[in-house]
Formats: structure tokens, sequence, C-alpha cells
């Protein structure tokens, strides 16, 4: 049996053969690219906009001299590239640890109800409160997504019963009653229709860095507890029973990356609504450039998440000038062909 | 076409997934009356030749022909009342009791006016009593076991009355006493009069039960011919690259192979 | 060897046989036509209907303005003048026939999907067909108005989703699984449209486009009545002839061809009788949710048989309908609320049941 051992190692590895050899070198160099490509696109989100301005104009006013009207608009879109690279950054990492609990491709923290359950907390508040959606629309958000995760994971009982299956299901059905819930309340309440319906399309637009620091720890920690459970989640991938012989405590990576996913997607959602698609496809891109590790995947999700995302606000920005086109729109866009190409290719289902 | 004997043959067939061709210019006449086994290592078209025997695949080129007639010049329900195949991953809808799945098998003589032909009944409690499934009738599929719900399917492609029955791999996560069963079960199909073909994967079950062996490697057909003809050393190591001796089975007197100690 | 016990051995002889016990019955015409009859099927189906015909009664007959249900059958053969005539041919009469009559195309269409998808969760919502006619609602309704009719635009809508979700799977309709995902990224899209549409209009307008987008027939007339009485002459007849052969398919794509059917074009032409079905049904009322969802699984458990039962589906979803519009329009909780809100509610809280039972059973 002993000797036997090394033929078996080989047909594992020979089974997993799709898992491309990459050298610390290489990935070293994708990260260094993907960091080069977000710093080109937040270079271009200060200088792009319905308001067309030059890099030296840009300059100008960021020194602190030229056009004072040119100086506001250039000063509106550094917070607004800020938020926009750490929304992205945010939803991809927390799509990277959905797909790997899952361990299912279309795994996406929307499936956990944190969207959702945003949203319907910002329209049962704004129904209270009678006022439009304002400065504590953040907690509240943050408060109603994280409740919605919960109450997901206790609809699902307990999370080795029947793997991840029933985890899935449950955020199914949680969306579809919180979702009618929301459609009561904004078709029997103009006025909340009215604020929510601009909350609900994920934007950039308008947000300033104070919320950004207010949520700012529950996504720091969400991205800590990622970057601890990248090697657990590297051995959930080969299964269950497999990860449990590594020595790996799946419930507790199981749970600590529900944690860490809900953290990072509700923190996202509260500072810019509901954003779709990131969270899907960009773990795709960044399996196909840094192979299977999560440890190298978690880094690149940041750097490639950010990027997308501010990439979509300047797309937006353009198109439809002189207005914008909201970022939520442009990422659904971008997003769902990018999934029906990988349903065309087989790859997200088999069969 | 040249005019062919009666039987199942396949001439020049060339069947492909995609970009992939898996069988090219195979050609092969399965024995009338007999059980055959076709045997070969993983990934050697096994399943793909019984598939296109069976119309399952439609091949890109040649063609399948049953006692001389091609078979894409068929209406499927004029095939499916001469020849029956049993695929590896049949789906038991949900809330199916045996009975009703077995009468499944019945579909290829009804029409949308006449959906019970006379018959059926007979038919249906043939099959159950021949697989010995008569008893859990009325079960519901979902809670046999894995013997007793593939002897359900055999029942099924039984009902089917078919003169050709084709079987995919039927032994698969089956334990061994319900395997040696099912083969039996071949056998008694045989000797009814039916033309059996098995996908099958144990050399040496394949070298006692069947009466012909079809042996494929790499998309083509290497031997053909009665178990005791065609298995010898050299063969079992150039196919199935297993250095192995051939011995005389004691309860049958049909060749077994025995991997060879190592040195 | 499995720890399971088996119950008996694999070489036991044949036990007594049960012959016959559980033949189908028949229903006979002459030598040419013998169906099977289950008697649960329409044992239930009476009931349904009987319960539709009071769902009717109660919708014609309550409020203000309803007609005695003593002299309603005198009235529908003889419209009398007035506000009760009002009622019953312009008021409500129209709004209970397209009730009626789209609940039993969904009823038909999710049947239909389920069936063909093996998935209990098949629906024409999930493949993006209602998402579909609300981005083409919302364009047609709100965004260039005057352009298209607005059931023209939620027909385009639908169609045009159903096309990508066709083309992007790669195999037409052959491949269940991949239709699902596909609707998905569709559905994502449409929904992306018609929130953008909704951000950029008026409240007013808007508000009412996000009434429509639940699914709505607040305000029917005979119109609404033909499209969806022709859809349903089209459509019941095809998925009736196609159920046979859609029974087999339940059994696996293989063992279906071999037992003689043409999958891939059985398979195609159901999904297409579900689509028209679904399409007609939502030119009228809008995207109504959940009924082609719960409806076919309400009358398989019912039946407690694996085959398709269409006319109990149809049934189902016809009482399913008109029940939310009797709420709608008689409660006073649920006033002014769309028809597809309260279909949504009870229909989620049904999906959550389901699913829950489903995974607990350990078959998903």
């Amino acid at each position: 049996m002993t000797q036997l051992s090394p033929t078996h190692a080989a047909a594992r590895v020979s089974r997993s053969g799709r898992a491309r050899v990459r050298t610390l070198g290489s990935r070293t160099l994708i990260l260094i690219a993907l960091l080069l490509l977000l710093l080109v696109l937040s270079a271009l989100s200060l200088v792009a906009g319905s308001r067309v301005t030059s890099v030296s104009e840009v300059w100008q006013a960021l020194s602190g001299t030229g056009n004072p009207h040119l100086q506001l608009v250039v000063t509106e879109r550094i917070p607004r590239t800020i938020i926009g690279a750490v929304v992205g950054a945010s939803l991809a990492v927390a799509g990277v640890i959905v797909q790997g609990i899952t361990r299912n491709p279309l795994g996406d923290p929307g499936l956990l109800g944190v969207s959702v359950g945003a949203s319907a907390a910002v329209v049962t508040a704004t129904a209270i409160t009678g006022t439009a959606i304002g400065a504590g629309t953040v907690w509240v958000a943050l408060a109603g997504a994280l409740a919605t995760v919960v109450l997901v994971v206790l609809v699902a009982g307990r999370p080795t019963a029947g793997g991840i299956v029933p985890l899935l299901l449950a955020g199914a059905v949680v969306s579809a009653v919180l979702g009618t819930y929301i459609q009561a309340m904004i078709l029997t309440r103009p006025a909340v229709f009215d604020s929510f319906r601009f909350w609900v399309i994920g934007s950039l637009s308008g947000r300033r860095l104070e919320t950004l620091a207010e949520v700012a720890p529950a996504l720091i920690l969400g991205l800590v507890l990622a970057l601890i459970l990248a090697s657990g989640l590297n051995a959930l991938a080969l299964g269950d029973d497999m990860a449990h012989s590594l020595g790996v405590s799946v419930p507790r990576v199981r749970a600590g990356g529900l944690l860490a996913a809900a953290l990072l997607c509700a923190g996202a959602t509260a500072l810019v609504g509901p954003i779709a698609f990131i969270g899907l496809a960009v773990p795709h891109i960044v399996r196909a450039l840094v192979g299977t590790d999560h440890r190298w995947q978690i880094p690149a999700a940041i750097l490639l998440g950010a990027s997308v995302l501010i990439a979509a606000d300047i797309v937006g920005r353009i198109i439809a000038r002189p207005g914008e086109l909201m970022v939520g729109v442009v990422t659904a866009f971008v997003g769902a062909p990018f999934l029906l190409i990988a349903v065309r290719a087989g790859r997200a289902v088999r069969g | 076409m040249t005019p062919t004997p009666p039987g199942l043959r396949a001439h020049q067939l060339r069947v492909g997934y995609g970009s992939r061709t898996v069988l090219s210019d195979l050609s092969v006449t399965l024995p009338t009356g007999a059980f055959t086994a076709i045997i070969g290592p993983n990934g050697c078209g096994k399943s793909t030749l019984l598939k296109s025997l069976g119309r399952a695949i439609v091949p890109r080129a040649g063609a399948v022909t049953l006692d001389g007639t091609d078979l894409a010049s068929l209406r499927p329900k004029v095939i499916a009342r001469r020849l029956a195949l049993l695929p590896q991953d049949p789906i038991a809808p949900d809330t199916i009791r045996v009975r009703d799945l077995v009468a499944r098998g019945r579909h290829p003589y009804h029409s949308l006016l006449r959906q019970w032909a006379p018959g059926d009944t007979e038919a249906v409690d043939r099959a159950l009593a021949e697989t010995g499934v008569t008893h859990l009738a009325d079960r519901f599929v979902s809670e046999l076991s894995g013997g007793q719900r593939q002897r359900a399917w055999v029942a099924l492609v039984l009902a089917q009355d078919t003169d050709y029955v084709l079987l995919d791999e039927p032994t698969s996560f089956l334990d061994i006493s319900h395997q040696i069963d099912l083969l039996h079960r071949c056998q008694d199909m045989r000797s009814a009069g039916k033309t059996v073909v098995a996908v099958l994967h144990d050399l040496n079950q394949a070298a006692r039960y069947a009466d012909h062996l079809v042996v494929m490697h790499e998309g083509a057909i290497v031997a053909e011919g009665t178990p005791a003809d065609v298995l010898s050393a050299d063969l079992v190591r150039e196919v199935f690259a297993l250095p192995a001796e051939i011995t005389i089975d004691p309860q049958s007197g049909s060749p077994l192979i025995v991997p060879l100690a190592r040195v | 060897m499995s720890a399971a016990p088996h119950l008996e051995s694999p070489v036991a002889a044949a036990a007594p046989a049960l012959a016959g016990r559980r033949a189908p019955r028949l229903f006979r015409i002459g030598p040419g036509i013998a169906l099977p009859v289950h008697p649960r099927a329409l044992i239930w189906s009476g009931i349904v209907l009987v319960g539709l015909i009071v769902a009717a009664v109660l919708t014609l007959s309550m409020g203000k303005l309803g007609i005695a249900p003593q002299s309603l059958p005198a009235a529908l053969f003889d419209p009398p003048r007035g506000a009760a005539g009002f009622t019953l041919t312009t008021l409500r009469g129209p709004r209970l026939l397209v009730a009626i009559g789209v609940g039993a195309a969904l009823g038909i269409s999710g049947a239909l999907f389920q069936i063909v998808t093996r998935n209990p969760l098949g629906s024409p919502d999930v493949i993006g067909l209602g998402a579909g006619a609300g981005a083409g609602v919302a364009i047609c309704g709100l965004l260039w108005p005057g352009v298209l009719p607005t059931p023209a635009g939620a027909l385009l809508g639908a169609m045009l989703a159903i096309t990508i979700v066709y083309l992007s799977t790669g195999r037409g309709f052959a491949a269940p699984a991949r239709i699902i995902i596909a609707g998905i990224g569709v559905s994502a899209m449409a929904h992306a449209v018609t929130q953008y549409v909704v951000s950029v209009k008026l409240r007013d307008e808007a508000s009412q486009l996000a009434g429509y987008l639940a699914g709505s027939i607040n305000s029917v007339g005979w119109g609404a009545v033909g499209i969806i009485a022709i859809t349903l002459a089209l459509c019941l007849p095809a998925a009736w002839a196609l159920s046979p052969s859609l029974n087999q398919i339940a059994l696996g794509d293989s063992l279906a061809h071999s037992l003689g059917i043409r999958v891939t074009a059985t398979r195609t032409a159901a999904i297409i009788v579900a689509v028209v079905a679904a399409a007609g049904a939502v030119t009228v009322a809008g995207p109504i949710s959940f009924v082609a969802l719960t409806a076919p699984q309400i009358a398989q458990r019912l039946t407690r048989s694996p085959a398709l039962s269409l006319g109990l589906s149809a049934l189902l979803g016809a009482l399913i309908l008109v029940v939310a519009d009797l709420l709608a329009q008689q409660a006073p909780w649920a006033r002014g609320l769309p028809v597809g809100i309260l279909t949504a509610g009870v229909g989620g809280i049904y999906l959550g049941a389901l699913l829950i039972r489903e995974w607990r059973k350990g078959r998903l």
C-alpha cells in the first residue's frame, strides 16, 4: 500500500490537470500587471466623465490651481473612485469566498440574500421614518444585510447536514419572500418608492468618504477573515471529506467564510446599493489568471474587482453623456453576457 | 448499400463529440441470438459504440442496419419495438411506483389516442415476474435498493418486448451477488431468443457469461469472437496494459484472467 | 457490499403474482381510442372546478357593485342594463375571464417547463420571460411612449429574452440546466433595463409602471379576453398531444430515445408551447410570478402521480389567480395591490416550504 501511494498521488495530480502549473514569478507578474491596471483606471476615472477634462486640467485642479469649478468636479471624483475601488474589491473577494465554500462556480454573495436584505431594511426604514434615504441608511442597510444572512443560515439549519445546498435554497426562498415585501411596500407608498428606486440600482455618484469610514470596520474585518481562511478554502476545494482528513475543520471554514462574505458584501451594498455580477464574474477571471490557489486569488480579486468596478463607472459616465448610467446597470450588462458565454462554453454547468 | 444479412450491424461508423472523434470507420456485426459483451479499457469508445447501435447517438458517417434496413430510415417508435437500450443513468421520476415504471416500457406500442395497448398488462406482469420484482410492484422506485432498482429497469426493457436488448454498463454500482444475478438475467434473455449486447467492465465476468466478445481499444475493434478464441495473454497486455496469465475457470471452463504477481 | 439489508436474496424466485391489481382504468371509444384515466386526477379536477366556480361567483357578486348570486344565471344570458350590466360586461366580467385564462395558461406553461427541465423550479419566470416582458413594458410604456402599444412591448421583450437564452445555451433548448442559468443572466440584464428606466422617469409614471411590473389585471377589456382565449386554444391541444412523450422524457434522454421518443424535437416543441402560453399571459396581465411555479407542483402532490397533469395544473392556476384577484378587489388589506404581488407572496412562502422539504428528503 505504501509503495502504491506515489502512483495514487500522480493520479490525483493528473485528474486536477486543468490547474495550470504556475511559478511564483508569473503570478507575481500578474499581480503587478493588475496593480498597474488599477492605477491607470483610477487616473482615468479622475479625468473621464460627463464633463471632459484633460490630464493637465486634472493636475492643475489637484495642485490647487486652475479653474475653481473644475477643481470641484475633480475633487468630487476622488471619493467616487476610492469608494468604487473599495466596493469592487469587497464584492470580488466575497465572490471568491462564496464560490470557494459552495464549490459552485455560480456562487454569488447575492445568493445569501445580502442585497435583498439590505433593500428590505432600507425600504422599511424609509417607510417608518418617512425621511428620504440619507445619513443613517448605511447602518440600516448593513444591519438588514447581516440579519438576512443570519436568517438564511437559520432557515438552512445545521450546515453539515446537507452540505451547502440548503444554504443556497434558503437564500433563494428568503430572497423571494423579502422581494415580495419590498414590492408591496413601494407600491403602496409612493414616497418610499421614489427614494428607493434610486438607491436600488447601485451608483457611485454622490457617495462620500465619511460613509466609507463608517463601514470600514466591517470591510476590514471581512477581508482579514478572508485572508485567514484562504488555505482552508484550498483544502475545501477537494471535497468535505478530503478537507477533513487534511485536518481542516469544515464547519468552521464554512461559517467563517459566510461571515467574511456577509461582512464584505453587506458593507459594499450599504455604501452604494446593490451591484450585480462583480461577485460572480471576477472570481472566474481571477481563477483563469492565477489558478486555483485561494491565497493568490484573494489579492488578485482585490485588484481586479476594484478595476472592473471603476471601469464600469467610467463607462457609465461616458456613454450616457451628459447624464450618467448607474454603475449597477453597467455591471449587469457587462456581467450577464459573461455568464452567458460561460454557459455556452459549458463551463458553468456540466451536461 | 450491399445486401446485408440479418441482425444488427454497424457499417463504417464515424462518431464524435464536438471536435473529438471517438470511433472512425468502425464496422461490426453482432451475432443474432447471442449474448455479446463489449469490453475494453476506459475511454476506448465502448459506450459510444453501444449508444450508436441503439441510435442514442447519431453517427457522423456510416450506418447501423437492422436486418438490412438502415435505422436512420425508420421511425423512432418502429425502432423502439425492435431494439431497447438501457442507458447507464436512467432517471426514475419522483413518486413513481415500480409497476408504473415498468409500464413506461410499453410506450412504443401506444399512440396519441391509444395510450394502452392490448397485451400491456401481460407484458408488464411477465417482465416483473422474469426479473423477480413482482412483489415490489407497488413500491416506490425511490425506496428500492440498488440491486432491486436495476432489476426494475431491466424489467422496463423486457416490457418493451424487443428482439434486441442493449445494456450500458448494467453491473456498475451493484454488489457482487447482484452483478452475477444481472448477468444471469442477460443469459436468460438470450435463452429466450433475444440478442443481448452489454458493455461490461469486468473481463472475467464477460469471459464467463457472454457468448461473444467485442474487444475495443482506442476507438477501434481489435478482436472479436468467443471468449476462448479472443482472450490471450498478449491481448490483455496490449489492450489493458496488464501482464496476466490466462487459465481455465474451474466452474465453467471459460478463460480466466489472472494478473501476474509483481516481480 | 452495502450496509443496507436486502429484503430478498437476488436469486429468490418470483413472489406470488399480484398481477393486474393496478392495471389502469381506461376511457374507451370504439377500438381506436383508449386513454388511461387517473381517478385521483379526475376527482381533484372536479373539486378544483367547483372551487373555481365558487370563486367566480364571489368575484361577480361581492361588494357594492356585485350582482346577487341568485340573479347571476339570468344576468349571464341576458345582461341587465344599468350598473349591474356595467359590472358584468365591462368591470368584472372580462377581468374574471382574464384571470381564469391567464391562470390556466400559466399553469400549463409551468407544467411543461417543469417536466422538460426535470426541475421543480423550472418555470417561465426562471428563464427570464417575465423579466424580459417587464423590460419591454418599461421601454415601450415609459422610455419611448407611443411607438408600440404596451402589450406588444411585453411580448417583444419576452421573446427577445427567450431568444437570447436559446442562443446562449449553445444547444438550443436541449440542455435544461443551461437554460436555467442562462435565464438567470438574461433576467438580470432585463431587470437592469427596467430599473434604469424607472430611475430616470418621473415618480408617478414610474410608480404606475411598477404596478404593471408586478402583474395586474385591474383594467382589462374584451380584447384581452380574446388574446388569452386564442392562446389557450393553441396551447391546450398542443400540450396535450405532447404529454405522453414528455412523460417518457422524465426517464432520462437516452432511455426516452430508446423508447422511440424524438427527444430534442419533443423538448423544443414543449418549450415553444410553454413560451407561447406564458407570452399570452404576460401580454394581457404583465409578469405574474409564481403561478406557473406553484400550480403544477400542487397538481402533482394532489394526484400523487409522476405523470404530467395538464388539466389539473390549468384549473389550479386559474383558481389561484381568481382567488388572488378576489382578494385584491375585496380584502381591505390587499386593496389596490396588483394581483401579482399576492401570487408572489403566497408563492414565495410555498416555494420555501417546497425547497426545505426537498432537501430534507435529501433529493437536491
